[in-house]
């Protein structure tokens, strides 16, 4: 292992070529493991609308979808009972996978998703105390989980602040809160009457179901948003996965960056939440599942928006149709999740990193 | 190019305490300066003051004839260079694209990726002998080579000045050398000014231009190792009792410990 003692032009041009190659290598399989979890999630979004009691073809739940048939029956059944569901489906999928691995990637740590650092738990206890306290509409429910969200997220941060944040200080005092936000719901469901209690479990559960058209409107604007501004700052995501002192000796605005990218992902994962409920786990897996498929060539947000899609697509699939007994979503996230969860704690403690 | 840092009246600190008070400090343009001193002297602390990674409590650093604290810390990095002591490397990441993460200050929303910066990453990987690692795993590298992909990065940045605080850390000997020779190649061929930071005295003497020993937040002595390197100064600096010699391949000050269990070997046996 020789360190070269004197750098010729050609070597430096031969390795120009090696480099360029090697990222348009690197930029092929992003782009193509990318565009296959694409395809397979527009798959799985038509799939979810042909199955049920009335069943569609492929190619009438595509011209239902984009306006082109002519049969009402079936721009009934597409458009008014199952394009909707589907499309909530989708969108929260999207929204919490990319959600998900910026926070990992920002915390620097595989267990730093929002439904573990009490994100989520805030939405659950606020929409749980307007659906028992307040007794308002499900509209307002998802008002409330949206300010609940945004409160823990604002809440965590604060209490986490001590010249800045670190990812382990972020995390641990994330479950500290998500323990008091889960202990306040507990008590709120236990005070409750037998209906609103229900109500509340309900909610807690998650089900794309939920979703009224205002709060999924919402949520598709806000990803038409943030999905591309996510894009725009991966750029500085790069730079604060080295670590602060090396972000900061690279130039970057470390304080203002990392606290506007969790603001994105705060939002994107508040406003899924108040559209479907807390579906436990798909923020955790989507972004790691990514990573893996992807590996060592790009950052793979893109890439875990659409797993996140595909995850909550295939548990709507499974809740509505698989299982003799029809389903909330977040059950069938929550199966999946949980084996997901103890392999990887079991993981990372072996390997000694993170956790 | 020609730049200037220095340091007036800086103190710097992480608690209630200072860690370096109201010190003054120049670094000499186009040279290697190496900061010493014991644990917890300050030098890792002045280092990081110098490249604003640690806003000033009184006092300024100056880069050509500005406050750092008053540039954009982008401009900022487009001088001066930092590579900390344990920067974290994101899972499974590659060489390559490890080493682009240093083009960050040279690039903007609108500005991405562009030949320039393959030229300055295959420019730095190939005088750190990296570039026949671009395609693997910085986790399936030795220690030896993962440190020479970092100073890569920092390379890739294209700083006049680059500082490195404790880069020999965790590399046995032979890779100690091979590193300081390959700063030493960086600051004679490319007219790099360099600063480190490093423990081992006698490589500091033989590698420093200008050598900076610090103790208790306060710069005992500065110059040439060779004018201002005697036993006299270590013992005061790391209070340790020793002997110096000349370093009998480079000529430079050589340390050697008294330490208590050994007596000095009469000369004549």
């Amino acid at each position: 292992m020789a360190t070269p003692t004197l750098v010729q032009d050609t070597d430096v041009e031969h390795a120009v070529g090696t480099i360029q190659r090697g990222r348009v290598v690197r930029k092929g399989r992003v782009l193509g493991v990318t565009t296959a979890l694409a395809l397979l999630a527009f798959a799985l979004f038509v799939a979810t609308m042909m199955v049920g009691s009335f069943p569609v073809t492929p190619w009438e739940v595509i011209a239902s979808t984009f306006r082109l048939g002519s049969d009402p029956s079936v721009d009934f059944v597409v458009r008014d009972l199952r394009l909707p569901v589907a499309t909530t489906a989708l969108a929260v999928g999207l929204a919490m996978g990319v959600s998900g691995l910026v926070f990992q990637k920002l915390l620097a740590n595989p267990l730093a998703s929002p439904d573990f650092v009490g994100i989520s738990s805030g939405a659950g206890l606020a929409a749980v105390g307007s659906i028992i306290l307040l007794n308002v509409s499900a509209m307002f429910v998802s008002v409330a989980a949206l300010g609940g969200a945004l409160v823990a997220a604002l809440l965590i941060y604060l209490l986490a602040w001590r010249d800045g944040i670190t990812g382990y200080r972020f995390i641990l005092i994330g479950i500290g809160v998500s323990e008091l936000m889960v202990a306040l719901t507990g008590y709120l469901i236990a005070r409750a009457d037998i209906f609103e209690a229900r109500e509340a479990m309900t909610w807690l559960v998650g089900s794309v179901g939920n979703a009224g058209p205002t709060q999924l409107r919402i949520l598709l604007v806000a990803l038409a948003v943030l999905l591309p501004l996510t894009l725009v700052l991966n750029r500085h995501l790069d730079v604060l996965e080295l670590g602060d002192d090396a972000a900061k000796a690279l130039g970057a605005n470390v304080e203002r960056m990392r606290l506007v990218l969790l603001a994105v992902a705060v939002v994107l994962v508040a406003l899924a939440t108040a559209a479907a409920g807390p579906l436990p786990f798909v923020a955790l897996i989507a972004g790691p599942i990514a990573v893996r498929l992807i590996g060592a060539n790009g950052s793979g947000l893109v890439a875990a928006a659409f797993v996140g899609a595909l995850i909550v697509l295939v548990a709507d699939l499974v809740a509505q149709h698989v299982v003799p007994v029809e389903l909330p979503t977040g059950v069938v996230t929550g199966a999946i999740g949980a084996p997901y969860l103890i392999w990887l704690l079991a993981t990372v403690n072996r390997e000694g990193r993170g956790g | 190019m020609t730049h200037e840092l220095r340091a007036e009246d800086l103190s710097l600190g992480y608690g209630p305490q200072d860690v370096v008070s109201h010190l003054d400090v120049e670094i000499p343009d186009g040279k290697i300066t190496v900061i010493v001193g014991a644990n917890a002297c300050g030098k890792s602390t002045l280092l990081r003051g110098l490249a604003r990674l640690l806003a000033p409590r009184t006092g300024s650093v100056i880069l050509d004839g500005k406050r750092v604290q008053d540039l954009r810390s982008v401009e900022v990095a487009r001088v001066l260079g930092l590579l900390p002591q344990t920067p974290v490397a994101p899972d499974g990441i590659t060489v390559a694209d490890l080493v682009g993460r240093g083009r960050y200050p040279h690039q903007s929303w609108f500005r991405r990726w562009s030949a320039e910066d393959d030229a300055a990453v295959a420019a730095a990987m190939e005088s750190t002998g990296t570039a026949e690692l671009a395609d693997r795993p910085l986790s399936a590298l030795s220690g030896g080579q993962r440190q020479r992909v970092w100073v890569a990065m920092a390379l890739a940045q294209d700083t006049d000045l680059v500082l490195l605080d404790e880069p020999t850390t965790y590399l046995d000997i032979n890779h100690q050398v091979e590193l300081l020779d390959l700063l030493t190649d960086l600051n004679r061929r490319h007219a790099k000014t360099i600063v480190l930071v490093l423990h081992d005295l006698n490589l500091a003497c033989r590698y420093a231009d200008h050598i900076i020993a610090m103790k208790a937040g306060a710069i005992i002595r500065e110059g040439a190792p060779i004018d201002v390197i005697d036993a006299a100064v270590v013992t005061e600096v790391f209070g340790l009792p020793c002997e110096v010699l000349p370093d009998p391949v480079s000529r430079t000050p050589m340390i050697v410990p008294r330490g208590r269990h050994h007596v000095p070997v009469p000369e004549s046996v």
